[in-house]
């Protein structure tokens, strides 16, 4: 609504104000007016009407008593049922009264706008018929269909077709004694899965083994790492950031896990060097029992944040489930990034330490613990191309606000956690004969 | 005729020696840039090929250096081979080095399973073998101790303990391993031979040429890199004896 400068007419008896608009709203459900009253009581009936100007069916209409307005109130007529099909359609908004002169209120005008760009929209005001500069002060509100919400069965009918032609393709061709990936990748999981368990296992018992808090420490972590960095922003520097414990929360435990994964995975081919040049066994298990282990503390670290959500008092909401396609995203994600690390890692010994400041320039571009509206315009791009910053604000998304992201953000975060594990994947693959000579 | 289990397809196997390693960007950038990057080729095997079959147990002789343990390896699966292919039908258990991938902070019970998946046992054998590993082991009750307490004996008791409980179908040894006091030794040796005994194929690296007359039935003089002689066991042990 534009800010009102002027009145229009009063709308004594036979006054009538009328506005063209046209809007872009797929399902009309209310408009609203402003009036002014001259700072006095008026009396008398206000007629609101919205008419579409193709058929000239009355659309909505309704009655309000001018003793009731004050200076500038809106008065929103609402349809009982919203109206469809009205999508670009010339609409003509009508007010008029039955007040007697000086008694009557008067429709608000705001006649800043530029003319010549209000005809090309379609947007014209007519003041008892005659043609008017500027334009009524009035709202349309409604819903517009989401394209994806609209074809959600169609949606899920066609990716639930293309699972089950890939899974059928995939049968034939290993009934027909075919290798492919999928089934290898199946095949390699089945074989080496007690290794993998024993591995991780292994990581894991080492790891808290002399501690006194053992376990609780992968719980721990985040909650002290949080609690600080709550302490630091919400006193020192303050911010709006509604619920603003559990939104640090999940970017701490998001982008912990991030950089302990890498930081894990990083050395180790290098680390297990002993078993690389003893032993046989596919190379890509090291990369992946690392992520693994740090996939352990992931999990427990969750128990924190469903804690801090409750006694903050975010309400669960089914949507909280959707973050954890998220969650699986960044895992994907880590493991394609900590292959090419680790493989890199073998042939040049800087990327230990090229890693930890690219890790904490990566922290500083990642709105773990600042709203991203902080961003100045131009360094708006670094979160287009930060790939956790999509994980991060599709996953407070679903936990926060309790929405699902647009669906687009789904298959972004897939591509990105894919693209990543195909290039580590490769890089890894057309490298791993060659580590053993390096180590 | 029996069944060719391994299978050696023209080997060679070459590595990069640079004069020295290069282990850090700037170095290879600086270098590279001054083209001091030289790469002497060190070839550790040369057009090496042979097959045994099932049942036999061939032996490996040759001066150090001269690629009896590449061979293995190569066998093992842990090096690629530069050229050509070794083809292994039936599970290979190479005894290169006992206790490889032993965590210390473990207990002696855990690295049994963590040793055993490694070797590549499954869960259920283990399972089934674990007494006879402990038992074998004689360590007893140490078994629930971190093996970072363990004497170096006692370790190389469990890791033997681990490795020689599968009874595989090609067997590779990297020297016969006694481990441990007089008696383990002596336990262990019996162990070894009912294990190269038993049916299974054998590939076997021994210095000790007494070893390779008791135990081969064929062997194969490497030297640098080369086969030099392949025959039966007398002929090549009295000829590398010469």
């Amino acid at each position: 609504m534009a800010p009102a400068d002027a009145g229009t007419l009063e709308l004594v008896q036979g006054a009538v104000v009328e506005q063209i608009f046209q809007s872009k709203i797929q399902r009309l459900e209310s408009v609203s007016v402003q009036f002014g009253n001259y700072y006095r009581e008026n009396h008398g009936t206000i007629t609101v009407e919205l008419l579409r100007m193709d058929t000239w069916e009355l659309i909505m209409s309704q009655d309000f008593n001018a003793s009731e307005v004050r200076e500038v109130t809106a008065l929103t007529v609402t349809a009982e049922t919203p109206a469809e099909s009205v999508y670009d359609v010339p609409l003509l908004l009508r007010v008029y009264a039955d007040s007697a002169a000086g008694d009557a209120v008067t429709p608000l005008r705001f006649s800043g706008a530029d003319g010549e760009k209000e005809k090309e929209e379609g947007f014209a005001l007519y003041l008892n018929e005659e043609p008017a500069e500027g334009r009524l002060c009035f709202s349309a509100e409604g819903e517009d269909y989401i394209w994806t919400g609209l074809h959600y069965w169609e949606f899920s009918a066609v990716l639930g077709m293309a699972l089950i032609l890939l899974c059928l393709v995939v049968y034939s061709r290993y009934r027909r004694g075919k290798r492919s990936y999928v089934v290898n990748a199946l095949i390699a999981v089945k074989k080496y899965r007690f290794l993998i368990r024993q591995l991780v296992s292994r990581d894991f018992k080492t790891k808290y083994k002399r501690s006194i808090l053992g376990v609780f420490w992968s719980f721990l972590n985040p909650l002290l790492m949080m609690l600080v960095q709550y302490f630091v922003f919400s006193t020192i520097f303050r911010n709006d950031v509604q619920n603003f414990a559990v939104y640090l929360l999940i970017g701490v435990v998001m982008f912990n896990f991030f950089t302990e994964s890498c930081g894990m995975t990083l050395s180790s081919i290098l680390g297990n060097a002993g078993l690389i040049t003893k032993v046989y066994m596919p190379k890509y298990i090291y990369p992946l029992t690392r992520t693994l282990s740090s996939l352990v503390n992931l999990l427990i670290s969750l128990i924190p944040l469903i804690i801090v959500c409750l006694a903050t008092g975010v309400q669960f909401q089914k949507s909280a489930i959707l973050a954890l396609y998220f969650f699986a995203c960044l895992v994907v994600f880590c493991l394609g990034l900590g292959m090419l690390l680790s493989t890199s890692m073998v042939f040049f010994r800087d990327t230990q330490f090229l890693w930890n400041v690219l890790s904490m320039m990566w922290m500083y571009a990642t709105p773990i613990f600042y709203p991203e509206k902080i961003l100045p315009e131009n360094l708006r791009f670094v979160l287009q191309v930060n790939p956790i910053y999509y994980f991060l604000k599709n996953a407070r998304l679903c936990i926060l606000n309790g929405i699902s992201p647009e669906p687009i953000a789904y298959f972004q975060c897939l591509l990105i956690a894919l693209g990543m594990l195909l290039v580590g994947a490769f890089v890894f693959y057309r490298n791993q004969n060659k580590f053993v000579l390096y180590l | 005729m029996s069944r060719t289990m391994i299978e050696v397809n023209d080997v060679t196997m070459r590595f990069h020696m640079n004069t020295d390693k290069i282990l850090s960007l700037k170095e290879f950038i600086t270098r590279s840039l001054r083209g001091k990057i030289r790469y002497e080729d060190f070839t550790a095997l040369d057009h090496v090929s042979f097959q045994v079959k099932k049942g036999e147990t061939l032996g490996l002789i040759g001066r150090n250096g001269a690629g009896k343990s590449t061979m293995l390896k190569v066998i093992s699966g842990i090096l690629k081979p530069t050229e050509g292919s070794v083809a292994t039908y039936g599970n290979v258990v190479p005894m290169l080095e006992l206790g490889s991938g032993f965590d210390l902070d473990l207990n002696g019970r855990e690295n049994i399973f963590l040793n055993g998946a490694i070797l590549g046992y499954s869960e259920a054998f283990l399972k089934e073998k674990y007494s006879e590993i402990v038992e074998f082991s004689e360590l007893g009750q140490f078994i629930e101790v971190p093996i970072r307490n363990y004497s170096s004996g006692m370790m190389a008791r469990l890791a033997f303990s681990i490795a020689s409980v599968v009874v595989p179908e090609i067997l590779i040894v990297d020297e016969i391993l006694s481990v441990g006091d007089a008696s383990f030794q002596e336990k262990s040796r019996a162990r070894m031979m009912e294990l190269m005994g038993g049916g299974t194929t054998v590939l076997f690296v021994s210095h000790s040429l007494e070893q390779i007359r008791e135990m081969c039935t064929r062997v194969i003089w490497l030297e640098q890199g080369h086969v030099r002689m392949m025959g039966s066991t007398d002929e090549v042990c009295n000829a590398y004896s010469a």
